[in-house]
């Protein structure tokens, strides 16, 4: 075959391709439209009922009723919009949301959906079983932490922590560091599922906090100060003087800001020393801005004029967290044309427009 | 005399004859392997959109906005001569769907009202802070300002004019959150955008150092509050075929390019990176022209040469709209800066090229990068040029230059044209069948005539890139998004100073 007749092929060739991918977009466009218009028509007689169950006004039952009562065809239309509702709303409208997806048999089909070769169909019903916030699912969604899927892993966290239920703890903790060489939930996800889990979940916390894996120590430590589980105090502590990894060190700082009282100021004062890490510094400074305790008053004032100037601005601002003994350090440091000066004199104009003066000191 | 021309021109004759025949081939397997590339790239595209729409019911974006462990966002918006939609853009920035994000605004020396519009509508008053120097800045800042209330995140840092660079690396030592996002102050972001672009960083928080955010065409669509209300395409022909290759070259590509795991470029109208990060590599390259494709290649190598396991992401959905040029001149004074910054980015970094070191980055992205965006105006010009004189000369059969022709840019349709029926099958967000129809004449036009254009101004960039001249940045005046009122995107063009359009894309 010549060249000409190859080029002339290829030309055919992809004529054709242009003309299919033409037919395809239009056609699909076609279909689209078609399909929403009829989404709109089948969903839009029973909006309002979904409306009203949503926003609690079917005290009489007759909305929840009539969409309990739609044939699947319809349903299937619905569906979609009483599980995005679902996911806004609590108490007693949700309970009534909840109810019309088992009688529609969505939660059987969602547990069936688990076991699906679709990592999506696995995540969307993970999902759903979440926002039921029923404990009675929580067997169910825990072996999906160690889902192939990161997706479905992530979905199963979010899902038990929606839940609530302390009992999935340990599991979501399991789940956060690397198995197989597949990644772990994120540790965001897993510090969020536990802090929806309550207070039930101290005992678990302990021993998290105390874990050879240091991404569990970084939620444990996050946790902890989200949360104000005052019991692993002593725990914190130990972690901020000791622990290897400054991510951990750093959570635990601000863990203690949060919980600690007089007694953490030393150790916290430590850790601003120019040899740890800056992040690890500057977090502490916060933190004592956060305990507000006057003993760290001395320190603070010494960073003032750090080289690292962001660490000198967060010092001054946290001298006014302090109060009358910060904000007084502060005014006499105003009329200073040094570094300690310009910082002072900006964290007091922040602290006036925030109204945060010490009524001592205005 | 008539003989020596008559000798010229037959030598001119062979000469051409020997080029074309030792070309022929090579020149169209060019053509077959850029667009195949292309074509590779838009499969991975494709599968991850189609991943990504499924995802939507389960992704947590809810969730997110309502987390206390969410990373905080310090948005960077470099501002010069912006008076026209800045405080609509503000407006719209501050209300961003986020747990926790501030706003930094870094006034870049305006000569108009600028900051006064914004001191008026936040009610600001001047502080004294002083920045800290994370990252080495240039010019020096004359003030900072925050709204009286000392509640609304918001701090707009005046300096004198010393080029956007360097004001967003004042912006970052102004930015007291983890993360920082990129915003040029004439986009216009969705409400979920930074919602977006800030997930991947907390679903992989150690090893997610930088997201870029998909940037589109906001011309001829109507804008209410610094918010998208309606999307249509743009009345401008030249706009219309922009509209094409952002989805194509920038969307699609850079999709298939995280997916690939070697994304090289984040552009600068709408790039998020974690603020250690930024300030570990020195912020961005105030000489550089492309300095936002700087910076990212400056982090790759930097992360590497580390040994660091990272990873850097294009997020397809949400977006930024952005204005794009709807004058022959302003277009090209922003490709001749695109491709000049490409060749300059390319030829600093080209110890990376064809580097195992470097994994897919040096082996996969730069090579592609070198071979298919730097070389591609410079061969297709000369091809062209060939062709031409190959017809004139009588050595080029006419019916067959016409097949050739017909095949290489066939192909190249057909590229712009799966582009399309991705996009139609994911986004769709052209929802009008007059849209739909003006996106496929886009697509033929992009392709013969827009095409050959912006390979002659891409060259010319190069060009003044290789000679060493002084870059001069395009203008354009933006008509802005301000009031209450639609206001349907069309930028009225003057020759009055300011910057040009920022998005450092390239196709």
């Amino acid at each position: 075959m010549s060249s000409r007749s190859l080029l002339l092929l290829a030309e055919v060739v992809i004529g054709l391709s242009c003309l299919v991918l033409a037919l395809v977009i239009v056609g699909a466009r076609l279909h689209r439209v078609r399909a929403t218009r009829r989404t709109t028509r089948m969903v839009a007689p029973h909006r309002p009922m979904l409306l009203a169950v949503a926003s609690g006004e079917d005290a009489e039952g007759s909305a929840r009723a009539h969409l309990a009562s739609l044939p699947s065809a319809t349903w299937e239309h619905v569906r979609s919009t009483a599980v995005v509702m679902l996911a806004k709303v609590r108490g007693a409208p949700a309970e009534t949301l909840v109810a019309l997806l088992h009688a529609h048999a969505e939660v059987e089909r969602a547990l069936g959906w688990l076991r699906s070769r679709s990592a999506v169909r696995r995540a969307r019903a993970a999902y759903l079983l979440g926002l039921l916030h029923d404990p009675a699912n929580v067997p169910a969604l825990v072996p999906l932490l160690s889902d192939p899927s990161p997706d479905v892993r992530l979905v199963a966290a979010r899902s038990l922590g929606l839940i609530g239920d302390p009992a999935a703890a340990g599991a979501v903790l399991s789940a956060v560091p690397p198995r197989d060489g597949r990644m772990g939930i994120p540790a965001w996800v897993a510090a969020e599922a536990l802090l929806g889990m309550g207070l039930g979940v101290a005992p678990v916390l302990r021993g998290a906090l105390a874990s050879a894996d240091a991404g569990v120590r970084d939620v444990a430590v996050t946790v902890a100060g989200a949360g104000a589980f005052t019991s692993v105090l002593p725990q914190l502590r130990v972690l901020l003087d000791h622990d290897p990894l400054p991510e951990v060190r750093t959570g635990a700082a601000v863990a203690l800001g949060r919980l600690g009282g007089p007694r953490d100021v030393a150790a916290l004062i430590r850790c601003t020393a120019p040899s740890s890490p800056t992040t690890l510094r500057r977090t502490c400074v916060g933190a004592l801005g956060e305990l507000g305790d006057p003993s760290a008053v001395p320190a603070l004032t010494a960073l003032l004029d750090e080289p690292d100037r962001r660490l000198a601005e967060l010092a001054a601002e946290a001298l006014v967290r302090v109060g009358t003994a910060g904000a007084e350090v502060l005014l006499r440091c105003v009329g200073s044309t040094g570094p300690a000066g310009t910082v002072a004199r900006g964290a007091l104009d922040m602290a006036r427009l925030r109204g945060q003066m010490p009524a001592a000191s205005r | 005399m008539a003989g020596l021309w008559s000798g010229g021109v037959d030598a001119l004759r062979a000469l051409v004859e020997t080029v074309m025949a030792a070309i022929e081939v090579p020149v169209l397997v060019y053509f077959l392997v850029i667009n195949t590339s292309y074509l590779l790239l838009i499969g991975l595209a494709a599968w991850d959109l189609i991943h990504h729409r499924r995802r939507a019911e389960h992704a947590g974006h809810d969730e997110t906005v309502a987390s206390q462990l969410a990373p905080g966002v310090s948005v960077i918006v470099p501002a010069y001569n912006e008076e026209a939609g800045i405080v609509t853009s503000v407006q719209a920035m501050l209300a961003l769907r986020y747990p926790r994000h501030e706003v930094v605004v870094v006034d870049d020396g305006s000569t108009d009202g600028t900051s006064d519009r914004l001191r008026a509508a936040f009610d600001l008053v001047p502080v004294e802070r002083e920045l800290p120097t994370d990252v080495p800045t240039r010019a020096a800042v004359t003030e900072v300002l925050v709204p009286r209330s000392g509640r609304t995140r918001l701090v707009l840092v005046r300096k004198n004019n010393s080029g956007r660079s360097d004001a967003v690396n004042v912006g970052i030592n102004a930015a007291s959150e983890p993360l920082v996002a990129m915003v040029d102050a004439d986009s216009i972001l969705d409400p979920d955008s930074l919602l977006g672009v800030a997930k991947p960083f907390a679903d992989d928080p150690i090893r997610m150092v930088a997201t870029g955010g998909a940037i589109r065409a906001a011309n001829g669509c109507t804008v209410i509050d610094g918010r998208i209300v309606q999307i249509r395409m743009p009345g401008s022909r030249l706009a219309r075929v922009q509209v094409v290759e952002y989805l194509r070259a920038f969307m699609l590509g850079r999709t298939g390019w995280s997916r690939f795991g070697a994304l090289i470029l984040i552009s600068g109208a709408f790039g998020m990176f974690r603020r250690d990060v930024l300030v570990e590599v020195g912020g961005l390259d105030a000489d550089s022209i492309g300095e936002d494709f700087e910076l990212v290649m400056r982090i790759h190598r930097s992360l590497t040469d580390q040994r660091r396991d990272y990873r850097v992401q294009f997020v397809a959905e949400p977006i930024s709209w952005t204005e794009v040029p709807v004058t022959a001149r302003v277009l090209r004074s922003q490709r001749r800066r695109w491709h000049r910054g490409l060749w300059e980015t390319l030829w600093k970094y080209r110890g990376m090229l064809g580097n195992p070191r470097y994994g897919r980055v040096g082996l996969v992205a730069l090579p592609y990068y070198w071979a298919f965006e730097l070389f591609a105006p410079l061969l297709e010009l000369a091809g062209l040029v060939l062709v031409v004189l190959g017809l004139a000369l009588g050595v080029v059969n006419l019916s067959y230059a016409y097949v050739f022709l017909a095949v290489a840019y066939g192909y190249a349709i057909l590229v712009t044209l799966a582009a399309m029926t991705v996009e139609e099958l994911s986004f769709h967000k052209y929802d009008r069948w007059r849209d739909l129809r003006s996106t496929l004449a886009a697509s033929i036009w992009e392709n013969v005539g827009y095409r050959q254009l912006t390979a002659w101004w891409r060259l010319e960039g190069w060009w003044a890139g290789l000679t060493g001249r002084k870059q001069v940045w395009g203008t354009m005046t933006r008509q802005g998004f301000a009031g209450t009122q639609p206001a349907a995107v069309e930028p009225a063009l003057t020759g009055s100073p300011g910057p040009g359009p920022r998005d450092g894309s390239r196709g």
